[in-house]
């Protein structure tokens, strides 16, 4: 059976573990890309439009990376999660993109809670073109929700008791595919472990509730994606010391919300975004004052 | 023999560097252009002040700040490496308690620090893009045929600044052809240049912090007449320029070296020291990190760039 190829991109830090475990219940082989090294990047930066962002140029050079490795690539076109709950257009665009790019067989589903597409027709519908059995699929489905269930609760676990920290605390909004790929934001989660910082993560809370949090700061936020993380900031503030604000360049949504948040939040922020550039230099620069400050360590 | 302390401050345009007592007195200062190489212009730097160190005094500590802190740092075997931030907020705090917001335009980057009772409470520093910056206006300056430091007197001498767009550099730099082309004076256009640099870092940097007095500006660009003047102008207040502002990052880093002093005596000898960089591109994993070794005297001190942190 033909490998499905899954991008370690955009998606994957989102919905990886259901896929996974998915497909290893139903016995389906599946290729994963490895994390972001400079080889994906640049096949990203080759095969990407100029104007998308670093995270969408990072995820095309993934799929490119698979795309004479596997037999299918995995990409889902996510839309919205109901009404004033869309996504980004990137999230929209990205089955569109590589379809047209190049001639390999994509394994897609649409996610439109508008439409009442939801994960589990998009799994089935899947489940069925790799030639399984409806009764298979139901189970598997099951089975990799329930551990999806399980691990976020985990994580949400560990976020939350870090808010109890006696360290200096930071809350490092942003979303997962930049927070986590190897290339965007793994040196800073690094830079900030060694400096004896607790980082808290915006992802890792109870969506549902940071979601409706967000009204507190703004009722006319329009993407889901950005309510959760405003949402995490509201749950949070009271509890840490300082906030980092994470983004690609150019990403629109992003480029909103950070504006609401130094305008409306009351606590040391600062923003940083990331265009790929090779050195390190200018971000260690921000984040040492940034800890200096939170620290207190100019004022003795 | 009295103790005194050096610091450093390697900026991209130009390298600044102070003695201090132990009372926070300067001793000696020097300012140099960096001209693209931090080693030639810190030997240099070291030099001059070395000779205008008063011959009792002796060097207890050593601070580097600046983009090129950590390679100076190596070099100078520096007793604290600092951002340029914390130094320019512990310079300012020295000589001036009650501060309460400092703006900061240097060679390629700019920032705000907001401090309340001698603490800061908030910092913002401009994030990819250096527009509006000492890089910008002195690369203008020579467009223009002026030295960057005659920029602000021809400012101040227009009544009639063009206007001139203030969010990208790029767009700036037509705006400014496209003015010059059709007849503007040149003072007019220097000084609509001056004004967009202000416009700029107060929408970008600037973009929702509370400003208030007392207000310092430093940096480079605070040698610049006409930026000073449509900062008052445009934020209503008085601006304090210090007559060492463009020094205050390496007065603060020589407080910090002070503090944090090992009871060393450093020698600024530095003729007789090798100082080298090779850069070369790994090619043991598929990020093909750039790696910079850095030799003291032959001897490797440091490695720096790789993201696996084992070469």
């Amino acid at each position: 059976m033909d490998k499905v190829g899954i991008p370690r991109s955009i998606f994957y830090y989102y919905y990886g573990d259901i896929w996974k475990n998915f497909f290893d219940y139903l016995k389906v082989p599946y290729l994963i890309s490895p994390n972001t090294n400079k080889e994906i990047m640049d096949l990203g930066l080759k095969h990407g439009g100029d104007e998308m962002c670093l995270a969408l140029k990072t995820y095309i050079g993934h799929a490119v990376y698979l795309k004479d490795k596997c037999g299918y690539l995995l990409i889902p076109r996510i839309d919205n999660f109901g009404l004033e709950n869309q996504t980004c257009t990137n999230f929209l665009s990205t089955y569109d993109i590589i379809n047209n790019l190049f001639d390999t067989k994509i394994l897609n589903y649409n996610i439109n809670l508008n439409n009442n597409e939801t994960l589990k027709k998009g799994l089935t519908k899947i489940g069925i073109e790799l030639g399984k059995t409806k009764h298979d699929i139901n189970k598997a489905y099951k089975y990799a929700i329930n551990k999806h269930k399980e691990k976020k609760a985990r994580e949400i676990t560990i976020n939350k008791n870090k808010l109890n920290s006696k360290k200096t605390k930071i809350l490092l909004v942003s979303h997962p595919y930049n927070t986590y790929d190897d290339l965007i934001g793994k040196d800073i989660i690094k830079y900030l472990e060694k400096e004896n910082i607790e980082v808290i993560f915006s992802d890792k809370f109870d969506e549902k509730i940071t979601n409706k949090l967000s009204e507190k700061l703004s009722k006319e936020l329009y993407f889901k994606y950005s309510k959760d993380n405003i949402g995490s900031i509201v749950y949070a503030k009271d509890k840490i010391d300082g906030i980092i604000f994470l983004s690609a360049f150019p990403c629109g949504p992003d480029s909103l919300v950070n504006e609401l948040v130094m305008r409306k939040i009351d606590i040391p922020y600062i923003n940083l975004v990331l265009d790929g550039s090779s050195t390190f230099t200018g971000i260690e620069t921000r984040l040492e004052s940034f800890i200096d400050m939170l620290k207190g360590g100019l004022n003795d | 023999m009295k103790d005194c302390y050096l610091g450093v401050d390697i900026g991209s345009i130009s390298t600044k560097g102070v003695i201090i007592d132990d009372n926070n007195k300067i001793i000696a200062k020097e300012y140099i252009w960096t001209e693209g190489n931090p080693v030639k212009a810190v030997r240099n730097l070291v030099k001059i002040l070395k000779e205008k160190l008063p011959k009792n005094h002796q060097i207890k500590g050593i601070g580097t700040t600046g983009s090129a802190r950590k390679l100076i740092g190596l070099m100078l075997k520096a007793n604290i490496v600092k951002n340029e931030i914390t130094a320019h907020a512990v310079g300012t705090l020295t000589y001036y308690p009650n501060v309460r917001t400092i703006l900061e335009i240097g060679g390629q980057d700019s920032k705000i620090i907001l401090i309340k009772n001698g603490i800061i409470t908030n910092y913002a520093m401009n994030t990819l893009c250096a527009a509006g910056t000492g890089s910008f206006l002195s690369s203008q300056a020579k467009r223009l045929g002026l030295k960057p430091e005659e920029f602000g007197k021809y400012a101040l001498k227009s009544k009639n600044p063009v206007k001139i767009a203030a969010r990208c550099t790029v767009f700036a730099e037509s705006d400014l052809v496209h003015k010059a082309q059709v007849g503007y004076p040149k003072e007019d256009i220097i000084a609509g240049l001056c004004k967009s640099v202000v416009l700029n870092y107060l929408n970008n940097v600037g973009k929702g912090k509370k400003i208030e007095a007392p207000i310092i500006f430093q940096g480079g660009v605070s040698k610049n007449e006409g930026v000073v003047k449509y900062f008052k102008e445009i934020l209503n207040e008085d601006i304090i320029v210090d007559e060492n502002s463009h020094l205050m990052g390496a007065i603060g880093i020589a407080v910090l070296a002070r503090k944090n002093k090992i009871g060393k005596t450093y020698s600024l000898e530095l003729e007789d020291i090798t100082f080298d960089t090779k850069a070369t591109e790994c090619n043991r994993c598929s990020n093909n990190c750039e790696l910079l070794k850095i030799y003291r005297n032959n001897e490797l001190v440091d490695s720096w760039g790789s993201k696996c942190g084992k070469f």
